[in-house]
Order: C-alpha cells, then structure tokens, then sequence
C-alpha cells in the first residue's frame, strides 16, 4: 500500500534524525483551542459536555497535540516531535472528518539551525521517498511586520493589518477601506463631547462593562488626536500590494526588496531578517511575501513544498513562538514545525 | 389517493401569533378559534391541521418535514444550522414582525464607534487579560459570521436566554448582539447601536419544507393553499 509505505518511510526518516513518536491526547478541553483559534472554530470541533458543563474535544489539530504534551511532560529544554496519527474536525470536509496527520516540530528552540534542519529534513525525505524533485517557497513575515511599521499609519491599523495578514479575503477588504479612506476619515468618527465631558467628572476607576472610565477617555483622546488628514490610504495600499507582487529566487531576494525599499521609502529590517543565509540543500528556493500566510499562528521563518513539475503542494510549515504561550505555557517557548500534505503526496 | 394532511406551524404566542392570524385572516384562512389550545384547523380548507409551536420550532419541523408550511421569523430561519436552512423554501416575506439583529455596546463607551473599533477594544481585553470580549446573544451563529467576516475573532460568546439587553451591566457579557425594532429598549437599558453594527434585517416569512414539495400529492394541496395566501 502506497500510503502505508510513504507514512512507514517518512517517519524512519524523522526517526533517524532523533525526531520522537509520541502518542498524544485523544480528548483536550476545547476551551484551549477555543482560546488560540477564536469562537468561530468552536463549529469545527467534535466536542460533547461532561457533568460537570466542562466541554471536550476530540483532538484537532496534531501540532496543538505536540504543544499541549510539551506543556504537560517536556517543560523544558528542546524537544523534536514527530507524528503520524489522525486528527478529526469538521472542516476536513464533508466527505470525512478525520483527517491524517504526519509532521515533524521543535519545540523550545529559536535557533535558526532549527528553521534549516526541520525545512532540509521534510524536504530531503520528500525528495527521497516519492522520488520526485521539489521547490521551496520560502518567507520571513517580520519583513512584512517590519514594511507596516514603517509606513504612516494610525497604530490601531498597522496593528490591523498585521494581524489580518493571514486571512486573505479580509485583508483585501482592508486594503480596500485604506484605499478608499473609509475609518480614516473625519465624519466617521463623532465627536460625543458631552458624553466626553460629564464621564470627565466622574470617578476614572468606575468600569463601566468592564472598561475603566479612565481608559474609555483615553482611548477617546488619543482617536481624535492621531493624524487622519494626511494619511495617503491609497499610496499605502499600493505600497502592500507592490510588495505582495514580489516573487524571485531567494538568491535575489535581497537585491530585490533593497530595491523596493529605495522606491517607496520604507524599512524592512531586511539585515535582521534569517531568511537570506539559511542554509537550505534545495538550491531550488523562491521567496514570495505570500508564504505561509495561511496560519494565523505562524511569527517569522515560513515555508511551502511544492512537487517541481506540476506545482503540487506537498508539505509546509513555519516557526511560531507565541502559540504555547496561548496555549497555556506561563513563559515563550519558540517552537518550529512543519506537516505533509498527506493526500496530495498520495496523489503523486 | 390517499389523503394528505397539510400540516401548518402559527406562532404560539405574541405579536407574531396575533399578526400571523390576522395576515390568513385577510386571505380569507379562517383558523378555528382554539383559545388556549396548541391545535386547531382552518375551517375553510380540506385536510389541515394547524399547529401553534414556538416560531422556532416550527423552523426546525419544517425542516424535518413534520409541518409543511409556516410563519416564522427570517432572524430564526438565518440562525439555523446549514442542515435546517437546506430544507426550508422561503415562499413570502410578510409585511410584519420586522426587526433588526445588531450589535449594542454600552453607550458610554464613547471611543466605539465601529465594528473596527471593537476589534480594536477586543485586542485591547485580551492583551490586558482581561480575558476576552464576551458578548451575549441568542443568535450565536449569525453573530460568529458576521463579526468574523468584519475581523472580529477575540472574543467569546455568552448564550442568552432572554433580557440580553441587561449582560453588559450584570458583568455576565461587555457587548451583545439582539433584535431590535424601534431601539427603544436597547436606549432605555443604555445601549447604544454601532454605526455599521446592522447583521441582519428580519420580518416574518411563509416558509415551507422542501420535504413536502418534494411529495407530488402533499405539493398540490400546498400550492392550492399557497395560493389562497397569495391573493
């Protein structure tokens, strides 16, 4: 069976460079994931009650399963996890709601030895095992963070804009208001002075829903004294959009956003950025401003596998130190992790 | 030919009840007067049996296809799970029962004006572990869609059961999202509408199931009964 074979194959692979199969949770409470992906994945999760109202859910999602076991039996130190086992939400389509996971991840390290070892390794082992030859796509999205902060903008939207970069279809639709100046202009924002004045009088520390009065005013403040008259939304999207368009060889990577960043005047913090001394075997390596923007979790290095001919997605991944803190780690554990794209690799 | 029952779902009680009888009223369905009773018949049409149900139930028989036709809110209809709304044909809209699903914050939270300011404050709660922003609804899932398709994820939903309006004051939500018509009772309990915060505009609906339009003899006394409300 070629899926037995491929699975059997990758995992000797990971084995092989001290990546450990662990058995994870079936069951977590759903409040977790619930916390990390917001009230609109509650409807993907296979979940019931207890007695007690407590609500459970059959694991999701395998990288959350390797977090939540770090959390709970590593603690400490680095750990590489890897796994292939089954996953089960409703967003897997109607056709089934599990799902086949098969990965590989770092957990507590923020080395860029580890960006490289995780991104050789899934792609070397896919190279070895279907025999085919791939192409990386590969991005840092600090360098996107890094575009936003240097553009003239109201805080409130570079902060809106970064963390909507993942979600496509809403992040048009930002671009779009930015282009059109709608929430940037005067008239949308109505000024309730005598509202304004007589929470002025009262006590700063009364909550009123659970926001202190002094809070409420401040924000107020600082609305009506950001500068809204010479924002240019429109230069501004276009600026993104330009950037978004950028698509080369990682090799001329460098050459090219110093370029784009004369032109338009803004600051990637290109030096800072790993991205351009990875040592990755592939030599077939691309960089697009639009990998990886698929998780919202996903913080710096990130990767696409494609197969070469043909263009099938094959595996992705990327680093994300910040989801076991939400996930309920009192302290940033970096973390670095990649999946297979276990039907498309069927596929081929 | 055997014969078929058509089942038709009223509202049980309220305005929508009192509107609904007198909308068949009008198109000359006279239901037989049942005071305090859950089933009645129209007295001027062949094999009926009219049902008095909660408007939300009757969307969910409608969808089995345990009532053939009824009145109902659109508000209900659009809340349904995908499963239920696949079953039900919206045949009228009615001229009554209109009312606006909105989301209502405090009304002395006067740096919010937008849903991109909420987003903003749902950020501001989070960061400041305040926990997230809950907001109490009855409309869970018409709340999710439209405050996520406007950017809106950090938050959590608090299901409410009735007197939405008092949540944010009782520490059991900060916002909600509620029917309104006039806004009347939202301003009197010191909520206010956000500018774009419009999810949904309702009114009552003939609704029928696709279960019952799919029965060749059920859909030829649904369409003479149809018909005598379209008049």
């Amino acid at each position: 069976m070629k899926s037995k074979k491929y699975s059997e194959n990758l995992l000797k692979l990971f084995k092989k460079q001290n990546f450990k199969v662990k058995n994870f949770d079936n069951i977590i409470e759903s409040k977790i994931i619930i916390e990390r992906s917001g009230e609109i994945f509650k409807k993907s999760l296979l979940s019931f009650e207890d007695d007690d109202g407590k609500n459970f859910s059959l694991r999701p999602d395998l990288t959350i399963s390797a977090c939540l076991d770090y959390i709970k039996n590593i603690k400490n130190g680095e750990y590489k996890y890897t796994y292939f086992d089954q996953a089960y939400r409703r967003t897997f389509g109607a056709k089934s709601l599990v799902r086949n996971q098969l990965g590989c991840e770092i957990i507590g390290s923020s080395s860029k030895k580890s960006d490289v070892e995780i991104i050789n390794l899934i792609d070397t082992s896919l190279t070895k095992i279907t025999k085919n030859k791939t192409v990386i796509w590969i991005n840092d999205l600090n360098l996107f963070n890094n575009l936003v902060d240097s553009l003239k903008l109201p805080l409130r939207w570079k902060l809106r804009l970064k963390r909507h970069f993942w979600r496509h279809e809403y992040f048009k639709d930002l671009l779009l208001r930015l282009t059109t100046g709608s929430d940037l202009q005067k008239n949308v924002f109505e000024l309730d002075k005598k509202s304004y004045q007589e929470m002025k009088r009262l006590n700063k520390s009364y909550k009123i829903a659970g926001r202190k009065i002094s809070e409420i005013l401040k924000r107020f403040d600082k609305k009506i004294s950001e500068p809204r008259s010479d924002i240019n939304g429109k230069r501004i999207s276009k600026i993104i959009k330009e950037y978004l368009k950028i698509s080369c060889k990682l090799k001329n990577a460098k050459t090219i956003l110093k370029k784009f960043e004369d032109r338009y005047g803004v600051n990637l913090k290109i030096n800072e950025s790993d991205l351009f001394d990875l040592n990755i075997k592939n030599k077939e390596i691309f960089f697009s401003p639009n990998t990886g923007r698929s998780l919202e979790y996903y913080t710096g290095i990130v990767f696409e596998i494609y197969k070469k001919s043909k263009k099938i997605h094959l595996a992705s991944g990327g680093r994300y130190d910040n989801l076991m803190q939400i996930l309920g780690s009192k302290r940033k554990i970096p973390a670095i992790g990649g999946a297979i794209n276990y039907d498309n690799l069927l596929k081929i | 030919m055997k014969n078929q029952i058509l089942k038709i779902g009223i509202p049980s009680k309220g305005r929508l009840k009192e509107k609904s009888l007198s909308v068949l009223k009008k198109n000359r369905i006279n239901i037989r007067n049942s005071d305090r009773g859950y089933l009645s018949e129209v007295i001027n049409f062949k094999n009926n049996e009219v049902v008095f149900s909660h408007a939300r139930e009757i969307i969910e028989r409608l969808a089995n296809g345990s009532l053939d036709v009824g009145i109902s809110g659109f508000d209900l209809l659009s809340e349904s799970l995908p499963g239920i709304k696949k079953n039900i044909h919206i045949h009228k809209r009615l001229n009554f029962g209109f009312a606006d699903l909105v989301v209502a914050i405090p009304k002395d939270w006067i740096d919010v004006q937008t849903i991109a300011d909420l987003e903003e404050i749902s950020f501001n709660f989070k960061d400041k572990n305040y926990g997230k922003l809950r907001i109490a609804t009855k409309y869970p899932n018409l709340t999710n869609d439209f405050l996520t398709s406007k950017g809106v994820t950090q938050y959590k939903v608090v299901n409410s059961l009735g007197a939405t309006e008092i949540y944010p004051f009782t520490n059991q939500s900060e916002i909600i999202t509620d029917i309104t018509s006039t806004g009347a009772t939202l301003k009197a309990n010191k909520l206010r509408i956000l500018k774009d915060g419009l999810i949904l505009k309702s009114s009552a609906c003939i609704l029928v199931s696709k279960k019952s339009l799919k029965e060749k003899n059920k859909k030829i006394i649904l369409s003479k009964f149809l018909k005598k409300i379209n008049k």
